[in-house]
């Protein structure tokens, strides 16, 4: 009998530090430092970015360990975000897995925290798995795109936002109704109550596979601002069928995109990753595909925002495949895909 | 007082306003973009970026805070967006001043919270929103 590699998963390219032990498919933690690491350790809440990941890493590796109930003599390899994000963020994550790579003597590897995203599909404990060939939509705060995904180190992405994200959109159009930021999840509450096609906004059309939400936000600008004009209480009057406007139209503009792939490739397994994942329009939208034939996959809510959960799985196909990376690797705030 | 103060109609005059823009600045290169949202402040930039000859895609970096990019000659360019901030600490806590100080391209959205970090020459451009124009005012600071 074969042992299941214990993998540690190393997470920092942005806000959140993040450390998971995997073995084989299943974790066996899942570390995401905010209070909830704090309370265990009696420390303060500190500020986000690099020196509060420099505060995080060592407690959240400790809570990982307890939690996970392995010592870190019996891991196998380390795998950690090399990018793209946050030069700061990424170099703190990256110094602590190489350090611990050398101070265990096992190997180090590299992961790309987008591919990552896509295979916290393969994660055990999802509700289903997609089959390869398959289409991964990954729209979160910072990334729109749409990728075909042929096996788990042989993906490309077809089509991606030429400016802004698709969460950045729901969070700006939201701050322009005057919610507070970020506001993509009480549009998500408020579109529930209202009715779409009320307003109109438009998204612009772009060639191919990409997206473009600018045009989008301006639109939004120009039209409250008329209103507004003409009755100050207008989005108040409006605010759920505004939301349900809004909701719809960066769907929409998704789903255009995503119902052309599927056609034009003939692939049916359909799967999205990333933050926005958990807008439950999104969700219904995309269960209701099933309809026409559609496999469709959505992870758990733990593996759609960032965590290392998915760099852990990552890190096990590069080490199934013996991919490691090395001490010499500097990491990349913008990492080729 | 603005240094210049330009009217825009059309997303095709953007190239021709990049350029004065840089002219603008130079030899600074730091330039504060201001202005509401979707009032086209990363939109200018990426003509910015195209004016300097950066090939690569030029995104909103709200959620990654910065972004980085280089251009043919193997300069590199800051692209910050500082909206997700909400105080002065978290700016230095990003390496904010790193930044500023490495003699490289900062082309900045939102730098209201980490204005007083800027003390070396730079460039003001403030968008406004009139009717369906956009009203851009440059000014040198220095």
């Amino acid at each position: 009998m074969s042992t299941k590699p214990l993998i540690l998963g190393i997470e920092s390219s942005c806000d959140d530090t993040s450390l998971a032990i995997i073995k084989g498919h299943q974790i066996l933690a899942n570390v995401v430092s905010n209070q909830k690491v704090h309370a265990e350790f009696g420390g303060v809440v500190p500020e986000l970015a690099s020196r509060a990941h420099q505060q995080n890493i060592v407690p959240a590796f400790e809570v990982a360990l307890k939690r996970s109930g392995i010592k870190k003599e019996e891991l196998n390899a380390i795998a950690y975000t090399r990018g793209p994000g946050l030069m700061g963020s990424l170099l703190v994550g990256s110094s602590f897995a190489k350090g611990l790579s050398i101070s265990l003597g096992i190997p180090l590897i590299e992961v790309h925290h987008m591919k990552a995203h896509i295979l916290a599909h393969m994660i055990d404990d999802n509700e289903s798995t997609p089959n390869f060939p398959f289409i991964c939509l990954t729209v979160s705060g910072g990334h729109t795109q749409l990728i075909v995904v042929k096996s788990p180190t042989d993906m490309e992405i077809v089509g991606e936002t030429i400016d802004d994200a698709a969460g950045e959109a729901f969070d700006k159009a939201a701050k322009m109704m005057g919610l507070p930021y970020p506001g993509g999840p009480l549009i998500d509450k408020l579109a529930k109550e209202g009715k779409i096609g009320t307003h109109p906004f438009n998204v612009g059309t772009m060639d191919g596979y990409n997206f473009s939400f600018s045009g989008f936000k301006t639109s939004v600008l120009y039209y409250l601002r008329d209103q507004i004009e003409k009755d100050p209480n207008f989005i108040e009057k409006n605010k759920e069928d505004l939301c349900a406007s809004i909701q719809d139209s960066i769907l929409g503009a998704l789903f255009k995109k995503l119902e052309k792939l599927v056609e034009e490739t003939g692939i049916k397994d359909v799967a999205i990753a990333g933050g926005v994942s958990a807008n439950s329009e999104l969700r219904a939208r995309l269960a209701a595909k099933r309809e026409e034939g559609w496999n469709t996959h959505i992870p758990k809510f733990e593996y759609c925002t960032d965590n290392a959960a998915m760099i852990a799985m990552a890190g096990f196909f590069s080490y199934e495949a013996e991919k490691y990376g090395e001490l010499a690797a500097a990491p990349q705030a913008r990492m080729p895909f | 007082m603005p240094t210049a103060s330009i009217e825009v109609s059309h997303l095709s005059e953007l190239p021709q306003l990049a350029k004065e823009v840089i002219d603008l600045a130079k030899p600074a290169k730091i330039l504060l973009f201001k202005g509401d949202l979707g009032s086209g402040k990363t939109t200018l930039i990426k003509n910015i970026c195209n004016f300097l000859n950066v090939n690569e895609e030029v995104t909103s970096p709200t959620f990654s805070l910065v972004n980085q990019y280089e251009n043919k000659e193997g300069e590199k360019i800051y692209h910050f967006d500082l909206y997700r901030l909400e105080s002065l600490e978290e700016a230095l806590d990003i390496g904010f001043e790193e930044y500023l100080d490495s003699g490289n391209w900062c082309l900045i959205e939102w730098p209201e919270i980490a204005e007083e970090l800027i003390d070396g020459d730079h460039l003001i451009v403030e968008i406004k929103v009139v009717g369906e124009q956009r009203i851009v005012n440059i000014s040198k600071q220095n």
